[in-house]
């Protein structure tokens, strides 16, 4: 007996590390994609500094090139102002305003708002990419919400906390999306493939579908986070699943995740509504 | 005894910080990132206890983790290399070693530390990767990670060794 505590005592070290890895196991298994420990991740205050400061100091490498991307953004969007006026005009022109009418349902609030963050640590090396940015529930993020840069799809909120919050990004094997080619509607599903974080996958696309390499991927409006047409990337090459009846694109993405600096938020007013919706019939079925 | 737990505060800290602002954001050709903090496992006392030194190893492990959001992943890894740490001396330099000074070049030889950095480095590693790539497979891929980062943080390490004149001291002792 005395024999086999000494062993056990001698021996302590081999339980400790059995404990220690059981522990470091459970945080991986336990660590779904939208319920984590909020402690364990750069979204708590004090680790949200922490990285913010490397984030601050890396924003200025990346600022003629993000000011670049805004002078190109600001001029196509002056010509789409331009344009827009001018079709204004010419409908105001045409049509006879009837006076006497009384709109009834006020004007509501459009369903898709925006609040833009400054992303404050980022990686794309990894298999598992997350991105941590600089807004957080007092700005009015929730979890789910999309998350878009200035060309395109970044990725979709995990985690709030008061000041910062964790995205998932496209670059992630647990970020899933549905996406279509730019005037057709059938949806394929985009993920990442962990080999260049500058291509996706979208797989599934139907046989029939008609595309050419080069044509614009964008969101297909189905998930919540995002609304209809947001630009993902282009194609850059594609081929046949093994079942034969479907297509797998590369598509080439649109953002650059190594120069992400400036992202958007997409607030969708109407979400909370659709996802408990889509829940109830999911229960009642 | 004092100084010694005030230096490895030290280096925890520094470490850590290093790893965070700077070596995370790293990564040659899109394989290879530096895990330069496992050097704080490296230089713990020679002959500190088993369990303080798993304990140790998985504290580190996780604070990194909580800064790369990976709960567990870094632990995990960490709590193996610290757990090999001690066969691995008595297998590379023998039993008898000062058990209050950081392991060096100076106390292990160029040799012997280097082939003391190399195990861990590939023992930790090894884990890191395979435990990450449980949910996307591609064997290339994976062991071209390994080597890349293996060779990349044993440079580095054994570069910092031979620069840190805090072991150079020591070891005039």
């Amino acid at each position: 007996m005395r024999k086999l505590l000494d062993f056990l005592v001698n021996r302590r070290h081999w339980f400790l590390f059995l404990l220690l890895e059981i522990i470091s196991f459970a945080f991986i298994y336990r660590s779904s994609v939208y319920q984590r420990n909020i402690l364990l991740s750069t979204a708590n205050i004090i680790t949200g500094s922490v990285v913010s400061i490397s984030g601050t100091m890396q924003s200025y490498f990346y600022l003629r090139q993000e000011n670049r991307d805004l002078l190109v953004r600001n001029g196509e969007l002056e010509m789409e102002l331009l344009q827009l006026r001018g079709k204004l005009n010419e409908m105001t022109a045409d049509t006879v305003t009837f006076t006497g009418y009384h709109n009834e349902t006020p004007a509501s609030q459009g369903q898709f708002d925006f609040v833009t963050a400054k992303v404050v640590n980022n990686s794309v090396a990894r298999i598992s990419n997350y991105i941590t940015i600089n807004k957080g529930a007092k700005d009015g993020i929730g979890t789910h919400m999309g998350v878009v840069s200035d060309k395109g799809v970044v990725g979709i909120v995990s985690k709030v906390s008061d000041h910062y919050s964790v995205v998932i990004p496209v670059l992630n094997p647990k970020f899933k999306l549905s996406g279509k080619v730019i005037g057709s509607s059938h949806f394929g599903s985009l993920s990442w493939d962990a080999r260049s974080p500058r291509f996706a996958n979208l797989s599934e696309l139907p046989r029939h579908v008609e595309f050419a390499e080069g044509d614009t991927i964008v969101t297909s409006g189905y998930s919540a986070a995002f609304p209809e047409g947001i630009v993902v990337g282009t194609i850059s090459s594609f081929k046949k699943q093994s079942d034969d009846n479907f297509y797998t694109l590369e598509v080439e993405l649109s953002t650059d995740f190594h120069a992400l600096n400036n992202v958007r938020v997409i607030k969708n007013n109407d979400q909370t509504e659709q996802l408990n919706l889509e829940r109830e019939a999911r229960e009642n079925d | 005894m004092i100084n010694n737990v005030l230096k490895g505060f030290i280096y925890f800290i520094v470490l850590v910080l290093i790893q965070v602002w700077i070596l995370n954001n790293i990564h040659f050709f899109r394989i290879a990132i530096p895990f330069l903090y496992i050097y704080f496992i490296l230089k713990l006392p020679a002959g500190i206890s088993r369990t303080s030194l798993l304990l140790l190893s998985f504290l580190i492990g996780i604070v990194i983790d909580i800064f790369s959001n990976t709960p567990g992943l870094h632990a995990s890894a960490c709590t193996f290399a610290g757990f090999c740490r001690q066969p691995l001396i008595h297998l590379f330099v023998g039993r008898d070693v000062i058990p209050d000074l950081p392991p060096s070049y100076r106390m292990f030889g160029v040799g012997g530390f280097i082939n003391y950095t190399l195990a861990i480095v590939i023992l930790h590693h090894t884990v890191l990767y395979l435990v990450e790539s449980f949910t996307l497979f591609d064997p290339v891929f994976l062991v071209l990670r390994i080597v890349g980062s293996v060779l990349l943080t044993t440079l580095l390490i054994c570069t910092i060794e031979a620069f840190n004149l805090d072991t150079q001291k020591s070891g005039e002792k």
